[in-house]
């Protein structure tokens, strides 16, 4: 195996590897939501203009899950195909070879119609990847937009937690765990696109 | 890759083997070819590692669309490991083995290749009008294998039976039957699990017409020899690994 195909072995492995990391961040923000929207309940008319803003975290949180979900069919898609595409090289480099020994053979010309097959098999295979991590870089800029979306609410909600009066402090530390949690999703996918993006459509 | 014609009449038996590009730490092993009028029958299709020079050396007696047959007689790499590269070369090709050892074989890779189960008490095939019987011989070593035995051209591809590892320029038949059983009483002592199993099979081989014994390792048994291989695997203990 050459180091090119070792690399987008290692670069389809670690996609699954990274979102599953997500996929643990966003279930705690949806807890998070959840928490909130108790403390905002519990305070009041003092965290009026909270209360919306957990419904927009649990939403973001949701449909954060829902996307890594489907980006994590995708990867294994995106996976198997990296396997076809390392059979298709290893037979049609094989199959080079064979043309090359056979030399001389009775039979050689009939292994040109094996070898002309594998090598636009061994072709699709390698648009096919570029089309589907183009795709795949898509849906993971989706996932960035949700993260940074997050950031806001959090933003947000640090102001609406500065009118909360005894319940500040809580109300702070929603806003927080949001954060944070925006941030490691953002890099987490950060380091996915960037493993990626050397094998996208140019 | 060394070819040597083995038989010859209304169809053809060639063995290949001693690959001398072959890399130092992966076993030497005979394939061997039937070759019928339109049709070739690929006994033992070899490793991945041994696919390029097996396959080139195959295309001075066969094109490839009349590589119609292939058979392994178990599921070691060594013997069909090649079996995913077969797969993306052959249009039309079946492969006859194990039943057992279906779901393990496939793992090689076996898409457009019609598996087809060889059942345990053995079966009968036919390449054109030449008619093979695929002869069981579990527990030689492995658990499920088959021998094939053709009768008109009284040879038996007896698989890892008769074994032996040599240099890659050995000579392809055994010359001094004394001196070559030294080369094989330790794979078969320690591969060979079972004395009943080895009983067994040597009962019903020598109910066969045999001239020529041919394994899966090392050098090929002719005339005399076959009796005398079989008069030494009968009093040979073997399983000794425990």
């Amino acid at each position: 195996m050459n180091s090119q195909t070792k690399s987008q072995f290692i670069a389809v492995a670690s996609i699954t590897s990274e979102l599953s990391a997500v996929m643990v961040v966003a279930k705690e923000i949806s807890l998070a939501a959840a928490n909130a929207k108790a403390i905002a309940f519990r305070a009041g008319d003092k965290a009026k203009g909270f209360q919306p803003i957990t419904d927009f975290i649990n939403e973001l949180a949701k449909e954060t899950i829902e996307l890594v979900t489907n980006i994590n069919v995708y990867a294994l898609l995106l996976y198997r195909l990296t396997v076809n595409e390392y059979r298709r090289t290893e037979a049609y480099n094989r199959f080079e070879k064979v043309g090359k020994l056979a030399a001389g053979a009775a039979y050689a010309d009939s292994m040109k119609e094996p070898i002309a097959t594998a090598r636009t098999m061994m072709q699709d295979c390698q648009r096919q990847f570029k089309r589907d991590v183009t795709q795949l870089l898509g849906q993971l800029e989706a996932v960035m937009h949700h993260a940074r979306a997050a950031r806001v609410i959090a933003a947000n909600s640090r102001i609406e937690a500065s009118q909360a009066g005894e319940y500040l402090q809580s109300l702070q530390a929603v806003a927080e765990s949001v954060d944070k949690a925006a941030h490691t999703i953002h890099d987490n996918v950060q380091r996915c696109r960037i493993a990626l993006s050397i094998y996208r459509n140019s | 890759m060394k070819m040597t014609k083995i038989y010859e009449g209304t169809h053809q038996w060639v063995m290949f083997g001693r690959d001398e590009n072959k890399p130092d730490n992966i076993v030497d092993s005979n394939q061997y070819i039937i070759r019928t009028p339109n049709k070739c029958l690929l006994l033992q299709p070899g490793g991945t590692e041994l696919f390029a020079p097996m396959m080139a050396a195959v295309l001075h007696h066969a094109p490839v669309d009349q590589i119609t047959d292939l058979f392994a007689s178990h599921q070691d790499p060594d013997v069909i490991s090649s079996l995913g590269l077969w797969d993306q070369a052959l249009s039309n090709a079946k492969l006859h083995a194990p039943a057992l050892w279906e779901g393990y074989i496939r793992h090689f890779g076996c898409e457009s290749i019609e598996y087809v189960p060889i059942p345990d008490n053995g079966e009968t095939i036919k390449i054109e009008s030449v008619e093979l019987q695929l002869i069981p011989a579990h527990y030689l070593h492995s658990p499920c294998g088959f021998h094939v035995y053709d009768p008109v051209a009284k040879i038996l591809m007896c698989g890892s039976v008769g074994s032996a590892f040599e240099a890659p320029n050995a000579p392809v038949f055994v010359e001094r039957f004394d001196v070559h059983v030294e080369k094989m009483r330790y794979y078969h002592q320690r591969m060979m699990p079972s004395n009943q199993a080895k009983r067994a099979w040597i009962d019903k081989v020598r109910n066969l017409d045999i001239d020529i014994l041919a394994p899966q390792h090392g050098r090929i048994f002719k005339g005399d020899d076959v009796k005398r291989f079989l008069d030494w695997f009968d009093s040979l203990q073997v399983g000794t690994g425990i």
